[in-house]
């Protein structure tokens, strides 16, 4: 049984206008893995990510979950079966209370989600403590700062009880120690049960935020394995520097 | 408990109006308390699903009709006749929603302006609706009666209401109405529940239509169709406080009183006051008098600088 | 030889609609702001035009500039000070708000100018051309000329001068274009002026192949909501092609259907169009 992966990408395609967002991209992410995905600006990233979770069509190519194609499904679906993500640009409900924000995942999540308020809160206010926002419960979301907005959002999706988590550059503007708390937190995560595809610029979350890495460039795969091999690996830097003059 | 209370006191005091025998004010109450349901009806895909529909004269076009078919031409009682308008209306809702609930922003609003535009005149043509001339239905002399009719129809309506405020169902409807992307990935349906509202707005409202049809006896394609319809429920629920339970019939009450008032006066000035009226409201009360006067009590005069700071450029 | 008198006259016509559209498209495009007193403009410019050739004797042609002068001061002076105060909350009150001052608009207009008819009659107004048979109102191949002029002078003011590219740099991009010296206040202000311009154009066309009344300005309204939908807002030519077609299928539906069909034709064709077209850049709703 564990061994079809919690999610398998083969071949996925995806172009605007002419430009190759994503071409032929494969690879494989296990139960209990945490796979981090690398890639300079503009490699792709956030369009696999939308992919997955649904939020764009692919162009060509498939991609099961635990097995099963899911291809044709739209978010919502892909929500009820137990993919979650966030929004590198946050996208809170703005009028909603931080509490509502969440509890809206509770209630449409996982299998279709909790049918009573009360329990939707109850869980809603559980994770609002395990992401420290307790305190915030009950002010608009408009109203927060950006470390709390980070916070929510990652509070939002795991509301819906997520097998498998897609994290969207949560690092980016942090300082080094919201890093490593955010660090904890995700390792956290990964211990209760969730799989989890991690996006990240920051190269000190990566590290120890992956099993393994895979790296997107101009769309392309262009590498995957260990993180201190991927990190040393001479085309992963020239892709992020450019080439080395000789 | 309290409030329960008050609640119960105002639906008494309204529902004792025809008692005290003035013809006038039923005949006002009935209009006032039909806009109100059709503010509140409008309300459910407009304040809490963010659907801003300039349509909905297309449901009460249907309602009066259905009634009057049946009544007028099939000798149908009452009743029946308001089930044949929300029938209609309903299906309507259904059949059209589902490709115009696919646009947003200002192209639904356009999208739904179109389409009721386009079933008036479709309607002034068709033989069994009387085409131009419009049909009469049977004359019947209870005013009283219409009124509380219109009344229970605006409790069921604003219950309605009050649910979604406080269910799951309005909870999706909320987070439509505040991201809908982020809805969709968080697991909502956004088209079930679009529809949804779509077609419980159009059954409050066909059925208002469908009262007001019979209580007036006569009905026709401009009557019925009226596209300003569409305009004034959407003040009086934007006026009132869209996405509260009791806004839309604050708006709807005082804005239909100061229509009577102003119509019965100067009527050109009347309107003229009645635009300047919403162009002031939009710049001072973007959020409607029921988040006014949450806003007064709390900040006092100030709150109606702060909404212009919020908004201006 | 009537079809094609016929699509003549809707030519001629669905130029000047395609001016009177370009004026709600620019604002649209550039302020996302659906402007319904638009048709309020309209006829404002018309009664500019009917007043300074009926009380002054000014050739109506010669007037058009005057005209969208007053209707340009008056735009800014909305925008700048009335519209700029709410354009960043929801799109629903730019809609409501507009509402509002079409109805003032209105009714100011019936208070200073009655109900009744006026029509701009220069003394050239009976004259024909005859081309291959069918003939050509002078007027209204000189309104429809005129149409296409301005568009085209919108179309150079929006393409090679500073102004018109600050405006469509604030149309893609508000933040990037502040960073570029852009003042919003006074830019959004420029916008909306000239979009009143080009509606006062089109009202002082108007009132020359048709009537001016203070009520016109809603079917008008609806009409370049029509037109702009279909020409795509970011599209001068496309929208006057659309004031084309539109004023087209009203000809043909006039004769062929019945002059009640044609506003339920051309909401109909709206809303069709809306639904089946391709969901490309819709601006964030």
């Amino acid at each position: 049984m564990s061994d079809i992966p919690l999610l398998e990408a083969r071949a996925l395609t995806k172009r605007f206008r002419g430009l190759h967002a994503i071409e032929r991209v494969s690879f494989v992410l296990r139960r209990g893995e945490m796979l981090g995905l690398i890639g300079p600006n503009g490699a792709g990233k956030t369009t696999l990510v939308n992919v997955i979770s649904g939020t764009l069509p692919a162009d060509s190519g498939k991609l099961f979950f635990e097995g099963a194609p899911i291809d044709h499904l739209p978010p919502y679906e892909r929500a009820h079966l137990g993919i979650g993500r966030t929004f590198q640009v946050m996208k809170p409900f703005p009028r909603l209370t931080v509490l509502e924000n969440v509890a809206v995942g509770a209630l449409f999540g996982y299998h279709g989600g909790e049918h009573d308020l009360k329990v939707a809160r109850e869980q809603a206010r559980a994770l609002l403590d395990f992401t420290g926002l307790m305190h915030r419960a009950d002010q608009q979301a408009d109203q927060l700062g950006g470390p709390d907005r980070k916070r929510l959002e990652l509070a939002k999706a795991l509301a819906l009880k997520p097998k498998l988590l897609l994290l969207d550059e949560v690092m980016a503007g942090l300082n080094p120690a919201e890093i490593d708390d955010v660090v904890g937190v995700v390792k956290k995560i990964r211990d209760a049960g969730t799989s989890i595809l991690v996006i990240e610029h920051v190269m000190r979350a990566i590290r120890s935020l992956s099993d393994r890495i895979i790296v997107l460039h101009h769309g392309e795969m262009l590498a995957e394995g260990e993180p201190n091999a991927i990190l040393g690996d001479e085309r992963v830097i020239e892709a992020y520097l450019g080439k080395r003059r000789a | 408990m309290l409030r329960a209370a008050i609640l119960a006191l105002c639906v008494l005091a309204l529902a004792g109006v025809p008692l005290l025998g003035d013809e006038v004010l039923i005949q006002y109450g009935i209009d006032a308390l039909l806009f109100a349901t059709l503010a509140q009806a409008w309300n459910i895909l407009g304040g809490f699903t963010g659907y801003v529909s300039f349509g909905n004269s297309s449901f009460y076009g249907l309602g009066v009709y259905g009634t009057a078919i049946a009544m007028a031409q099939l000798h149908w009682p009452f009743g029946v006749g308001l089930a044949v308008g929300a029938a209609l209306a309903v299906g309507c809702a259904v059949l059209f929603g589902i490709p115009i609930l696919r646009l947003r922003g200002h192209y639904f609003a356009i999208a739904t302006l179109g389409l009721s535009a386009t079933l008036a005149a479709i309607i002034a043509n068709i033989d069994i609706a009387g085409k131009n001339i419009g049909l009469i239905l049977p004359l019947t002399r209870a005013d009283a009666a219409f009124y509380e009719e219109a009344l229970l129809l605006l409790i069921a309506a604003t219950a309605t209401v009050a649910w979604i405020a406080k269910s799951r169902f309005g909870a999706a409807l909320l987070a439509i109405r505040e991201d809908e992307d982020a809805a969709l990935v968080m697991g909502i349906n956004t088209t079930r529940y679009k529809i949804a509202a779509l077609t419980l707005s159009a059954f409050f409202t066909a059925i208002a239509g469908g009262i007001h049809a019979y209580w007036i006896t006569f009905v026709d394609p401009g009557g019925a169709f009226d596209l300003t319809l569409n305009v004034r429920m959407v003040i009086m629920a934007m006026f009132g406080g869209p996405g509260t339970v009791f806004g839309p019939l604050l708006g709807a009450f005082i804005l239909s009183a100061v229509y009577d008032v102003l119509a019965s006066s100067i009527s050109t000035a009347a309107a003229l006051l009645f635009g300047l009226v919403i162009v002031l409201a939009v710049i001072f009360m973007p959020r409607g008098l029921w988040d006014l006067a949450g806003g007064f009590r709390r900040s006092g005069a100030r709150y109606l600088l702060q909404n212009i700071r919020a908004h201006r450029l | 030889m009537l079809l094609a008198q016929i699509l003549l006259n809707g030519l001629l016509l669905g130029g000047l609609y395609g001016l009177m559209a370009l004026g709600m498209a620019l604002v649209w495009g550039v302020l996302n702001i659906v402007n319904l007193a638009h048709g309020a403009f309209v006829m404002l410019g018309g009664y500019c035009v009917y007043f300074l050739f009926a009380g002054l004797g000014v050739d109506p042609f010669a007037a058009l500039p005057a005209a969208m002068l007053a209707m340009f001061a008056l735009g800014y002076l909305l925008q700048r000070y009335v519209l700029n105060l709410i354009i960043r909350s929801a799109q629903l009150n730019t809609l409501l708000i507009t509402f509002g001052l079409d109805v003032v608009l209105t009714y100011l207009a019936q208070l200073a100018f009655t109900a009744d008819f006026r029509t701009i009659n220069p003394s050239y107004a009976g004259a024909n051309l005859t081309v291959f048979g069918l003939t050509l109102p002078l007027l209204r191949l000189a309104a429809f000329v005129a149409a296409l002029l301005l568009a085209s002078l919108l179309w150079i003011v929006l393409q090679r001068t500073r102004l018109g590219r600050a405006i469509r740099a604030t149309a893609q991009n508000l933040t990037a274009a502040r960073l570029y010296g852009v003042d919003p206040a006074r830019l959004y202000a420029v916008t909306f002026g000239l979009g009143a311009a080009l509606a006062g154009a089109a009202g002082g066309l108007y009132g020359m192949v048709s009537q001016v009344t203070p009520y016109i300005g809603a079917t008008l309204t609806a009409k370049s909501f029509v037109i702009a939908i279909m020409g795509g807002l970011e599209n001068p030519f496309g929208i006057v092609l659309g004031g084309i077609v539109i004023g087209i299928i009203e000809a043909l539906a006039a004769i062929y259907i019945g002059p009640t069909f044609t506003d339920a034709i051309s909401f109909g064709l709206l809303v069709v169009i809306l639904v089946a077209r391709p969901t490309r850049s819709l601006r964030s709703a």
